[in-house]
């Protein structure tokens, strides 16, 4: 036994051991590990580096030139307008369109409302607006494609042709070529609603686009002899009516799928070139595939 | 809330197996059991680390799996300490009592803590635990706050244990190499001893054996705290061995024969009565006398038993082991262990059983030091029998050993 009389020595303890080791002797997972907590503290002082700097500036800014905090950010002037379209648009229209003053600053844009305008016309689905620093603006459009044509009376004395989408859109079609707009066939059977500056969207046009389409791509001669397309009796009778060059009238049903029809009338129109004498009045596609009602134009009389 | 608590990983590296237990140490002190995982070791041998890379690669997949399962990162890693290294000594102290009323005082405490404390250590040797004994004022026992009690001599005695500074070393760094600080280093058989006694268990006097693969752990308690402790560096793997080279088979043989047929004491009368190798018939499956397995396993338990007698020394005896003794670890699997440590020590023995409600998963003698780093880890947090943890590291080290 010992009395307190002097400061006893300390006898060395396994805390006394230095925990640190080089990250060779280090498994692979605890590199890992290393190496993760490493790049942790790194962010965390890039964080606290730019939140600091961040800081620091605003305070500058708050005692020199407050004015400046509210004040929008100076840009260059726009140089480029960047078109990208899957349509007709160029960058004419872009330009008129848009109706940017000379000189504005690629951040005083409004994009919404430049988009707002770019859509108003109807032909552009979607429009995204992208400033490309330091001058670029660049615009992407999504445009309708035509499926058929109608004329009508907006604001003008003078009906003026219209073109109508798939969606069922009605706008006016800019940048189309005549060749094109005159192979479009006329609609006729639906009651147009003004709805701003424009018309409301009509119902039924996606089934006539696919009456349309399978058309134009099965029977294209066929199809160039179709003048008129009527939607008169498709929500009562389910039936689109047709008139062509060839037939008056040609009736589709909507409850059957319009490539069968569309063979069956190639098949008619192929047999009655042949056969008949007389012209045919009407083909009536919509009965089924059972039966196909032809109807012929009563034969020049050979008596006066 | 989860984002408050601490994750504390307990670890054993053992012979046979390495094991990691994660604990979720939550504000009120309560710990929850997430994670654990195990594998198989290597580059140990009877406790100590022999091929650093080989431990550490059976470590860090043991730690990988504890986490994937706790689906969490260990903050910190109390590791259990074993091995033939080490070894303890006791060392007593006393003190006037400084007052002129005789009440003692926290710095008389302190002081004969300190005095008792103090010991120089062999070159290379290194202070693994500081184990108090309870304090004696007058010559009579006291309780573990002698403070403003009334006395003349103060004394107090520590069992200290120290160990291999290198063997210590290269266990902390083979855990340091999964970028996790070791925050507490505890021993072994103070570990399962926690688990298996209960406080009035250790006040009567208990003696706890877990027996390893590679290393047999003891603690002896008395009035309520450990006594002594130490290390015998034989366990399991040695039966198994012994059966190798009695019976002259494969080590995966011998310890097939070891969990089928081995028991503690022989129980066989009949020489005739013999087991098949394999038991499948293939060739090479062949047959040995049960009791020759049975005394090969019996002459090596009861070497273990006697040498932990040994180690006790004159301290330890019937009447200072009132609660008998408690056997846990893999090998106390083995049947009839309980009978011959009752034979050898000449007191009741038992296998000890874990506290009820514990999940079927860890309930098994094997994992006892694993449970118990982490319960006596928490209990002792900065308590009289463990120095205080010194501060670690700071922020930056923090951050490190965060991840």
């Amino acid at each position: 036994m010992s009395e307190a009389t002097t400061q006893p020595p300390r006898a060395r303890s396994w805390r006394d051991i230095p925990q640190e080791i080089e990250p060779r002797r280090m498994s692979r997972v605890g590199r890992r590990r290393l190496n993760l907590a490493f790049g942790r503290t790194v962010a965390m002082v890039v964080a606290l580096g730019a939140l600091s700097w961040g800081g620091y500036e605003i305070w500058q800014t708050l005692q020199q030139n407050p004015q400046r905090l509210t004040a929008g950010n100076e840009s260059r002037p726009i140089e480029t307008i960047d078109l990208q379209t899957n349509g007709v648009l160029d960058d004419a229209w872009l330009r008129q369109t848009l109706d940017l003053r000379d000189g504005v600053g690629l951040m005083e844009l409004d994009l919404y409302a430049l988009r707002s305008r770019l859509t108003a016309s109807g032909q552009v689905r979607t429009a995204v607006l992208v400033r490309e620093f330091p001058a670029t603006l660049k615009v992407t459009l999504e445009e309708r494609s035509p499926v058929v044509r109608l004329k009508a009376k907006l604001g003008e004395p003078e009906p003026r042709t219209f073109l109508v989408a798939g969606d069922g859109t009605v706008y006016r079609g800019e940048g189309y070529g005549a060749p094109l707009v005159r192979s479009l066939p006329w609609l006729g059977g639906v009651r147009l609603r003004r709805a701003g500056d424009g018309f409301e969207p009509l119902d039924g046009i996606s089934q006539l686009a696919d009456l349309l389409a399978t058309a134009r791509a099965g029977v294209p001669d066929i199809f160039a002899s179709w003048r008129v397309v009527s939607l008169e009796r498709l929500s009562a009778d389910g039936q689109i009516l047709v008139q062509s060059t060839q037939v008056p009238e040609i009736i589709f049903g909507v409850r059957e799928d319009f490539y069968s029809q569309i063979a069956r009338l190639d098949l008619i129109l192929d047999e009655t070139s042949r056969r008949a004498t007389a012209p045919l009045r009407s083909i009536d596609l919509s009965v089924g595939a059972s039966q196909v009602p032809v109807a012929f134009s009563p034969p020049t009389s050979f008596f006066p | 809330m989860r984002s408050k608590a601490r994750f504390i990983g307990a670890v054993e590296i053992g012979t046979a197996k390495v094991a990691v237990l994660i604990g979720e140490l939550v504000r009120d002190g309560s710990v929850n059991l997430i994670g654990f995982g195990e594998c198989q070791s290597h580059g140990v041998i009877k406790g100590i680390v022999t091929d650093f890379k080989a431990a550490s690669d059976a470590t860090h997949s043991a730690l990988l799996v504890a986490e994937q399962s706790a689906g969490v990162k260990i903050d910190e890693v109390y590791l259990a300490q074993t091995g033939g290294h080490l070894d303890g000594f006791s060392n007593q102290a006393s003190a006037s009592v400084s007052a002129a009323d005789n009440k003692v005082s926290d710095v008389d405490v302190e002081t004969v803590c300190r005095l008792a404390k103090a010991k120089s250590l062999p070159e290379g040797r290194t202070v693994v635990h500081h184990i108090r004994r309870p304090f004696h004022l007058d010559g009579k026992m006291v309780g573990p706050t002698p403070e403003h009690l009334h006395g003349e001599r103060l004394e107090v005695g520590y069992w200290t244990v120290h160990g291999r500074e290198s063997v210590i070393a290269n266990n902390i760094h083979v855990v340091r190499g999964f970028n996790v600080l070791v925050g507490d280093m505890i021993l072994s058989s103070l570990a399962s001893g926690t688990m298996m006694t209960t406080p009035q268990d250790r006040q009567h006097g208990a003696l706890v054996i877990d027996i390893g693969a590679g290393t047999t752990d003891f603690v002896f308690y008395q009035d309520g705290s450990p006594h002594l402790t130490g290390v015998v560096p034989v366990g399991g793997g040695h039966i198994t061995n012994d059966l190798t080279l009695g019976l002259r088979v494969t080590e995966g043989q011998a310890e097939k024969l070891k969990l089928r047929h081995g028991r503690a004491l022989v129980h066989t009368r009949d020489k005739g009565d013999k087991v098949w190798l394999n038991g499948d018939f293939a060739i090479g499956d062949r047959q040995f006398p049960r009791r020759s397995i049975e005394l090969i396993t019996e002459a090596r338990v009861w070497e273990i038993f006697e040498v932990v007698k040994k180690k006790l020394g004159p301290d330890f005896g019937p009447e200072a082991c009132a609660a008998g003794v408690f056997l846990t670890g893999g090998t106390s699997k083995l049947p009839a262990i309980a009978d011959a440590a009752t034979k050898v020590f000449g007191i009741s023995a038992h296998l000890g059983e874990m506290p009820p409600g514990m999940d079927d998963k860890l309930n098994r003698p094997q994992h006892a030091t694993v449970l118990g780093l982490l319960h006596f880890g928490l209990q002792n947090r900065g308590g009289a029998g463990v120095p205080k943890r010194r501060r670690s590291g700071g922020f930056i080290q923090k951050l490190f050993a965060g991840s």
